[in-house]
């Protein structure tokens, strides 16, 4: 489904991607971790295309990336920013219903099939009952559950997310994230998410990759992504990991 | 609902035929209510029919003009005035007369846009430094850009005394020597600008949600950015080749469509387009018709109402912010 294949990425003349492959299966859920700074974000930004590589090759469904018009691509993945904007005088309804724009010709209007999705993405999402509001009036769970409606209004096969637990109390956290798995077993979404957290990842993740020194350094099972040595390699944390309760406990800083 | 906004829109277009009418019959001196005596009189046909007709293009462009400056800079305070396009369009048009280009049909028009397209693109390239633009930084370059304009063309103005009165009038808008010929000039341009600005609308929406959203949202951003810019930039030179700079029709109109009918540019350019025209027109009938004998500048009036407004906008936005 996903084929990032060699791919060099720089700002300006600091790399932060460099020969980075990996392949993602249709249906699978990954989470993307890493220390601060190690290029996740960059990472998701360019399997979004919104960031070209400096050289290698990104495919989707075996077709480059930069072969796509942008409307297709927008048909084929989804992205969830890190940070959703909250200043905007659209309702949430309005905005969900823009997931529906790659589909809409210019000077149509949306049909009743579109009002339909929105309304199935809004329940799914539980936020129907939000669909007046503006995002000034919402909470952050809220505005980001609209966000993640949105995404699913587009309807692709591919879904990624940036830290969309970030800022979030730990309700709400499970929350998104139950709902990510929900949408990944009944829909067969291929999930990429960038996570902090990693007892979040390891409760919800079946699988991870580990950035490290701007490459995969592990790609793989979950509980196998997290044990005490390979969370020391990437973070620089001593940890304990306990399996049976799913928790993992920092201790101190190795160095 | 869609009921609603029909009637809505039903409602404004006959507010406009109503103030087109009111302008038609009101002038110097007495006021005619005589059809008979109106249409066989040649100021009526010669002056004041193209007048009118102009102001009402004018008012349709630059307010569609302002509502798409504000999506697509993401700023709710800009407008042709502000942003210096508008004073560029004027720089452009006062060169065209000192090189004697008022000749050619298309001369001072062309010559506008080609100022306002460098000053679009300076505005663009230095707001645009880091990721995103910010209000201040804008607008504090499109007040500059102002000043260094309007420094230019007193400089011009100074150097060329004989022709000082054909650029005071760029510098100051009116309708006072608008023809058919003007009509004539503007109609197509503003029809083409208003027709690609509608074929955008939705696009407008999704930009307003930042440019990296509105791509992954299936938006080709920097083609549907570069076109809105150059025909709304074109739609502002016209208009100031034809009346010069009239400020703050484009931040006035659109914000009291935004009143009644929310953001979405789907109603917001439309609407726009309706009350611009209304709004200008009534301007320019106070402008015509309040001290008679003598005329005032109709920029000033639009300058006296939405300069204010400005600042209450301002004021709400950092607010909003703190």
């Amino acid at each position: 489904m996903i084929d990032v294949s060699h791919i060099n990425c720089t700002y300006g003349k600091r790399t932060i991607l460099s020969d980075l492959s990996f392949h993602l299966p249709q249906g699978s859920f990954y989470a993307i971790m890493g220390a601060n700074g190690c290029g996740k974000t960059t990472l998701l930004r360019c399997i979004a295309g919104l960031l070209r590589p400096y050289s290698g090759e990104i495919k989707l469904s075996g077709r480059a990336i930069n072969e796509y018009p942008i409307r297709e691509l927008a048909k084929t993945i989804a992205f969830v920013q890190q940070h959703p904007q909250n200043d905007l005088e659209f309702s949430a309804f309005e905005t969900v219903l823009m997931g529906r724009n790659p589909y809409q010709r210019h000077l149509q209007n949306e049909s009743q099939a579109d009002w339909d999705i929105v309304e199935q993405c809004m329940k799914q999402t539980n936020t129907w009952h939000l669909r007046f509001s503006l995002p000034s009036q919402m909470s952050g769970g809220e505005l980001q559950r609209v966000m993640i409606a949105r995404a699913l209004a587009q309807q692709t096969p591919i879904l990624l997310l940036d830290e969309p637990t970030s800022n979030l109390d730990i309700s709400h956290q499970f929350e998104i994230m139950e709902l990510l798995c929900r949408i990944n077993s009944e829909e067969k979404k291929t999930i990429l998410i960038v996570v902090h957290d990693l007892n979040l990842a390891l409760r919800y993740c079946p699988n991870t990759i580990l950035l490290k020194d701007k490459a995969v350094h592990f790609m793989g099972d979950t509980e196998e992504a997290l044990t005490p040595s390979k969370i020391s390699d990437v973070f620089g944390v001593e940890s304990k990991v306990d399996k049976k309760n799913i928790t993992i406990l920092g201790l101190k800083n190795a160095q | 609902m869609h009921k609603r906004r029909n009637i809505l829109l039903v409602c404004i277009v006959l507010m406009l035929v109503t103030v087109i009418l009111m302008a038609l019959c009101s002038g110097v001196g007495v006021v005619h209510f005589d059809i008979k005596s109106l249409t066989e009189s040649p100021i009526f046909w010669r002056l004041r029919l193209p007048r009118i007709v102009l102001s009402v293009l004018v008012g349709a462009a630059l307010s569609v003009c302002g509502a798409a400056y504000q999506s697509v800079f993401r700023n709710p305070l800009t407008d042709p005035y502000v942003l210096g396009i508008s004073s560029g369009a004027s720089l452009g048009a006062a060169l065209a007369i000192l090189l004697g280009l008022e000749t050619y049909l298309w001369g001072i028009g062309g010559m506008a846009l080609c100022t306002a397209l460098l000053t679009i693109l300076l505005i663009f390239k230095v707001a645009s430094m880091g990721n995103r633009m910010h209000t201040t930084t804008l607008l504090l370059t499109g007040v500059c850009l102002t000043f260094l304009i309007t420094a230019i063309v007193s400089l011009l103005m100074a150097l060329h005394q004989d022709k000082m009165e054909s650029i005071i009038f760029w510098t100051m808008g009116s309708f006072a020597s608008s023809s058919w010929l003007d009509v004539l000039i503007l109609l197509p341009v503003v029809l083409v600008g208003l027709g690609v600005v509608i074929y955008h609308s939705r696009d407008l929406n999704l930009l307003l949600t930042g440019s990296e959203t509105a791509q992954s949202l299936g938006v080709e951003v920097e083609k549907v950015r570069r076109r809105l810019l150059f025909f709304t930039t074109l739609m502002v030179a016209f208009c100031v080749s034809a009346c010069g700079v009239i400020g703050f029709v484009g931040l006035v109109v659109p914000h009291c469509v935004r009143l009644v009918c929310g953001t979405d540019n789907r109603k917001v350019v439309p609407y726009s387009i309706f009350i611009g025209s209304i709004f200008l027109l009534l301007c320019d009938t106070g402008a015509r018709t309040l001290i008679p004998p003598n005329e005032l500048p109709v920029g000033s009036i639009t300058s006296l109402i939405g300069a204010p407004m400005f600042i209450y906008l301002l004021y709400k936005s950092k607010r909003k912010n703190d």
